[in-house]
């Protein structure tokens, strides 16, 4: 892929629909299994890996020129690392009531394909600004992502939102054990993929 | 072998750069951080005591800390507790050793100020002065006695043991009688929405009121939650006029002897919080006995 041609609300739109990291390019899997027990959770990671995609797309886009080819990997995780620890170190010092909550994510987010994946595939290639508004829609995508499954793992799993009670009952205690969360998974990729069937064929007709 | 040299020194320079930004960052951020810690465990204190926002406590109120050590000389293994004594009105440190069946052995004065207490190579260096340069020690923990006017309240004890997959850090607050005031879950892995759960006021909140004999053989039982008992346990959720003064200490009363309601789909981490409690207190209660028992004998004036 050479330098995107995309407008930036494009660059954007793709990230949340189109090229969704978990239901399209079907990377972050783990954490996406693992963490989506609850909306609440969905929105967390999501801001953390939103800050970490977008701060370390622009930085590689920045140094995109010096870095050796043969050691781009080790220097993708070496960003991702930094910043992940460098928000990590910043929450807990000054924002403790938030980071309470988001602990324990941001340090998961070294790990994350999404990250290393689109820095590869889009920040070494692309301008700092190109870089900037793709690493926000990834990262948008991802929560929307996690919310959905959230949405729908909280609400089955313990019949509640945002941890207010809903439904009274839990309805299928199944949905928040891990191994559901490929059940939904799967379904909700089903889904994307059968609303772009649709609408592609509407498009045609 | 060129080109190793290079991809050998980017690599470097790049290491330098992230280790000199992450170094940058602790050190700006390392204070605010400390602080942060330091007030999250005073705050959870007080709020097991029942005192928070709208309820600030009051100012004949005094905690004080007391921080205990293993200490090995040669062959000889004791426990050495940094007691805080009251002279006129400075309050001082003393070092009262007892072997590991509870009797004295000796007592040691350390200049220590209670502020320089809180830091921990503060103490090791006032106990590294008096003790024998052969000895050992290792830091046990730190029971927080809180005292209004002369009255003593409560302990505040902290704890770990393990749970379901790692150690669930608790604070534990009992009353003199070593009656559970409170439980608070300080930090757990255990799984989010079933294990997790721990933390929810229906659950640490059944501790409370569980009196000393009780705790001792604390239980956990696999029978759902009653609706009424979880209402009372959820106290947040309390609206007002919800439960009249008679309901809460009928309810009260009703379940004081009951044993804990187990979390749906989490009995193994049920179990570690119950039994990990019931260890701490019956520890607790132990271990202050023989410190009192040899305060006592040995006329030591403690500040608690």
């Amino acid at each position: 892929m050479a330098a995107t041609t995309k407008s930036n609300k494009q660059l954007v739109l793709d990230g949340v629909l189109k090229e969704n990291p978990i239901f399209r390019l079907a990377l972050s899997m783990c954490p996406a299994v693992g963490i989506s027990t609850s909306v609440m959770n969905g929105i967390l990671l999501g801001i953390a890996v939103l800050f970490v995609q977008v701060f370390s797309s622009c930085t590689i886009s920045i140094i995109r020129h010096y870095i050796h080819p043969r050691i781009r990997i080790p220097t993708y995780t070496l960003t991702i690392a930094t910043w992940v620890t460098v928000i990590d170190l910043v929450l807990s010092a000054y924002f403790p009531v938030a980071y309470k909550a988001m602990g324990i994510f941001v340090k998961l987010i070294v790990a994350f394909a999404i990250i290393t994946m689109r820095l590869e595939m889009f920040a070494c290639k692309n301008t700092l600004e190109k870089s900037f508004w793709d690493g926000l829609g990834m990262g948008l995508g991802f929560m929307f992502g996690m919310v959905t499954l959230g949405f729908v793992r909280e609400l089955l799993g313990s019949g509640t939102l945002l941890g207010h009670d809903i439904l009274g009952f839990r309805p299928l205690l199944f949905f928040i054990l891990p191994s559901a969360g490929f059940f939904v998974v799967g379904l909700m990729m089903g889904l994307f993929n059968w609303v772009d069937v649709v609408y592609s064929r509407r498009k045609e007709g | 072998m060129k080109e190793i040299l290079k991809i050998t020194f980017a690599l470097t320079v790049s290491c330098l750069i992230a280790a000199a930004v992450m170094g940058l960052t602790f050190t700006v951020t390392a204070k605010a951080k400390k602080h942060n810690e330091h007030m999250n465990v005073q705050e959870t204190m007080q709020g097991l005591l029942g005192y928070g926002k709208n309820n600030p406590v009051p100012e004949d109120m005094t905690f004080h800390s007391v921080y205990r050590y293993i200490i090995e000389e040669g062959e000889n293994k004791y426990l050495g507790y940094m007691v805080p004594v009251a002279e006129g009105s400075e309050e001082g440190y003393v070092l009262v050793l007892l072997d590991l069946g509870g009797n004295f052995v000796k007592k040691l004065d350390l200049t220590i100020s209670p502020e320089a207490a809180q830091e921990e190579p503060e103490r090791e260096a006032a106990l590294k002065a008096v003790l024998d340069p052969s000895a050992h020690f290792t830091y046990g923990d730190t029971i927080v006695i809180a005292k209004r006017g002369e009255k003593r309240v409560a302990y505040l004890l902290p704890g770990e043991f393990p749970g379901f997959k790692t150690f669930i850090q608790v604070m534990l607050a009992l009353d003199p009688q070593f009656t559970i005031l409170g439980l608070e879950i300080m930090e757990h892995e255990e799984d989010p929405g079933l294990g997790g759960e721990i933390v929810q006021e229906y659950f640490k909140n059944q501790f409370r009121d569980k009196k000393f004999d009780k705790v001792k053989a604390l239980k956990v039982v696999k029978v759902p939650l009653p609706e009424e008992y979880k209402k009372y346990l959820e106290k947040k959720k309390w609206k007002e006029g919800m439960f009249t003064e008679e309901q809460i200490q009928e309810i009260r009363k009703k379940y004081e002897d009951k044993d804990i309601y187990a979390l749906t789909g989490a009995t193994i981490s049920s179990r570690s919080v119950t039994n990990g409690v019931k260890n701490m207190v019956k520890k607790f209660a132990y271990r202050v006995g023989k410190l009192e028992d040899a305060l006592a004998k040995q006329h030591i004036q403690a500040a608690f």
